[in-house]
């Protein structure tokens, strides 16, 4: 194993062990006393599925381009991810997997840089962004130009793995948590609302948007 | 805001509670926003206003940075970087003004939000921390001490109850013409506890009349409660735990007590929602009756065939506000539909509706908080404007809140509609049974 891959390998355990410290540390929600009108179950399955449909919200519908970026950018991230991982085992991929994440990382990368343009450019964005924000979107853009640059030559392939590192070992400490706390927001809110009834909407229009 | 003015002892307060009440689905949510913006025009508040103080991320943000300050590791070691800022009176001043004056609970940002956290729950607990350092604003505060003094947000006392009754029973009597027809009240072993919103003991008693009306024509076994009869919560508003559980307790108890099976909650938003889904978990226990609201009954009295209804008793046309905390919170989305389908001649949606619908701006406790109310108002004007574009006649509401807030709205815009509950506009158009011979 090459240095860099001992040190990707270092902080992915790092990560990991950081992410379970934080979930142990944020504990759990109490199963709720209230009798159902709806199926929890049923409302954490609509959260991760039908919840990410474009029309599914008015924040993704009446925001399209937002949405099928920030969509396009967390593809992008998680196939950077896999390629990350797969790159400790050494072996090639076969070059239509290669091109195929190549062109996903691609627009996820395109995507990010937009997202982090308008972020810079809209007013209604700069008042709710930190410092942080810019940061934690560079470093993703970063790493996922050097997983890009991976796909093209194998001898960018220690600096996709230091880059990776960065951002693995970055990612409990900042905003990139969310990764983690999503999926708990995701099946609290979607089991909430699936326990009262309200999502999935079970009325004939699907929403009531008109 | 409070009368005590809140110093470093407050701070104190507020930072013990930042630290001791942060629950798992609290701490989720806080560190789940990631600042993309997407919820800003779904909030009635910022679309009225077009203020970035008024977007849902900016008041998460309010808590969110003392979050960060002083229960994360960035936060202590970088504040600036991660916009993490140490919690003082400065900056509980403004979190108040985010809490209570531009946010109304209503979580239509929730149903939103790209990531999936709800913000609503996270400006509750922002709320919470504002309690600690005497920050909820005297009008909520004084709603929540009078109904833990008295057994009701507007300290109506027992003897009032029953003179009300007394008269709204003779009333009933004459209109159905028939000296049988009654308004139990404190009746143990009853099927049914009707608990009341005490605005419609106070101002609001054809609201009553409507619903005694009702239960007569569907042949209920019901019962008024004249103790601990107030299904509103204004603890709840407060974000104070120990008086939201009391407060609830009180009703619960007095249910069990009379032996009921089912407790029917007056048309009230987050009365519904408290006692039919907060309660259970305040008081950490289930019921041993059911809870439901009195716009569930009442469609389920007209499914049963327990009521007639001639729709061109009403021949006006009609348009529907969904109550937040009834609706896309408490999970009661068509009944009121199938009603008013059934009540009235023409019945017309606004847009959007049901769980989709908008705030009507006086949700949250802020019809109590005075120093709030310009802000209250222009928050309505989306609500104004849906019911403009209806072209109705008459506002349905099964909310005393949100009829309140309506009725001003009303006035505010020169809407010229009538503002209603509900039980009102089924029990005119009610199909009553022949009157009994003399």
């Amino acid at each position: 194993m090459s240095p860099t891959a001992l040190v990707l390998l270092a902080a992915m355990f790092t990560s990991v062990a950081a992410f379970v410290v934080l979930r142990l540390r944020t504990g759990s929600t109490p199963a709720p006393l209230a009798p159902a009108r709806g199926s929890a179950a049923v409302g954490v399955l609509y959260a991760f599925t039908v919840a990410f449909a474009p029309w599914a919200k008015e924040s993704a519908s009446r925001h399209l381009p937002s949405y099928a970026a920030g969509i396009a950018y967390h593809v992008a991230v998680f196939t950077a991810l896999v390629r990350l991982v797969h790159s400790l085992f050494g072996t090639p991929l076969p070059p239509v997997v290669n091109a195929a994440t190549a062109a996903l990382i691609a627009v996820g990368l395109m995507a990010g840089t937009a997202l982090l343009l308008k972020r810079c450019a809209d007013p209604r964005l700069r008042a709710i962004s930190v410092p942080e924000d810019f940061f934690a979107n560079g470093l993703v853009d970063l790493t996922l130009a050097a997983a890009f640059a991976t796909a093209m030559s194998s001898g960018a392939l220690p600096v996709f793995q230091i880059v990776g590192a960065v951002l693995l070992l970055y990612a409990p400490l900042g905003k990139l948590r969310h990764m983690l706390f999503l999926l708990t927001s995701r099946r609290v809110l979607g089991a909430t609302l699936g326990r009262r009834g309200v999502r999935p909407a079970s009325h004939p229009s699907g929403t009531g948007r008109g | 805001m409070a009368d005590r003015p809140p110093g470093t002892a407050a701070v104190q307060r507020a930072l013990e509670v930042l630290r001791d009440r942060l629950d798992a689905r609290t701490t989720a949510f806080l560190n789940s926003c990631v600042r993309c913006g997407l919820c800003a025009d779904t909030c009635h508040v910022y679309l009225a206003d077009g203020e970035a103080e008024s977007m849902p991320a900016h008041k998460v943000e309010r808590i969110a940075r003392f979050f960060r300050r002083h229960h994360t590791l960035l936060g202590r070691l970088a504040p600036g970087f991660v916009g993490a800022q140490t919690l003082d009176q400065e900056g509980l001043n403004a979190l108040a003004v985010a809490a209570f004056g531009r946010c109304t609970l209503c979580g239509r940002c929730a149903l939103n939000c790209s990531v999936g956290l709800d913000p609503s729950t996270i400006i509750r607990f922002a709320r919470t921390v504002l309690g600690a350092a005497g920050m909820v604003p005297n009008g909520i505060r004084a709603n929540v001490d009078l109904a833990l003094a008295t057994g009701n947000n507007m300290g109506i006392s027992r003897e009032d109850v029953l003179e009300t009754v007394t008269w709204l029973e003779q009333d009933l009597q004459d209109t159905l013409g028939d000296p049988a027809a009654a308004m139990p009240v404190d009746r143990r072993g009853a099927r049914v506890l009707y608990a009341v919103n005490p605005r419609e003991v106070k101002f609001f008693p054809l609201s009553l009349s409507a619903a005694a009306m009702i239960f007569h024509v569907a042949g209920e076994d019901w019962t008024l409660t004249s103790s601990d009869f107030d299904i509103t919560n204004y603890g709840y508003f407060a974000a104070d735990a120990g008086a939201a559980r009391a407060i609830a307790g009180r009703l619960v108890a007095r249910a069990e007590e009379l032996g009921v099976e089912e407790l029917v909650v007056a048309e009230c938003g987050h009365g519904y929602r408290t006692l039919r889904w907060e309660a259970p978990e305040w008081l950490g226990r289930p019921f041993p009756f059911r809870v439901r609201s009195f716009v569930e009954v009442m469609a389920d009295y007209l499914a049963g065939g327990r009521l007639r209804l001639d729709p061109g008793k009403n021949p006006e046309r009609v348009t529907l506000h969904d109550p937040c905390n009834l609706v896309r919170n408490g999970g009661v989305i068509e009944e009121q539909r199938v009603l008013l389908r059934a009540a009235a001649k023409d019945f017309v949606e606004m847009t959007p509706n049901r769980e989709d619908n908008y705030c009507c701006g006086g949700g949250g406790g802020i019809l109590a908080a005075s120093e709030h109310t310009a802000r209250r108002i222009e928050a309505g004007r989306i609500k104004a404007d849906q019911i403009r574009a209806t072209g109705a006649k008459v506002v349905a509401s099964p909310c005393h809140n949100c009829i309140d807030q309506l009725m001003e709205l009303n006035r505010a815009y020169k809407l010229g509609v009538e503002v209603r509950t509900l039980a009102e506009i089924v029990a005119d158009a009610l199909v009553l049974p022949a009157k009994p011979a003399p």
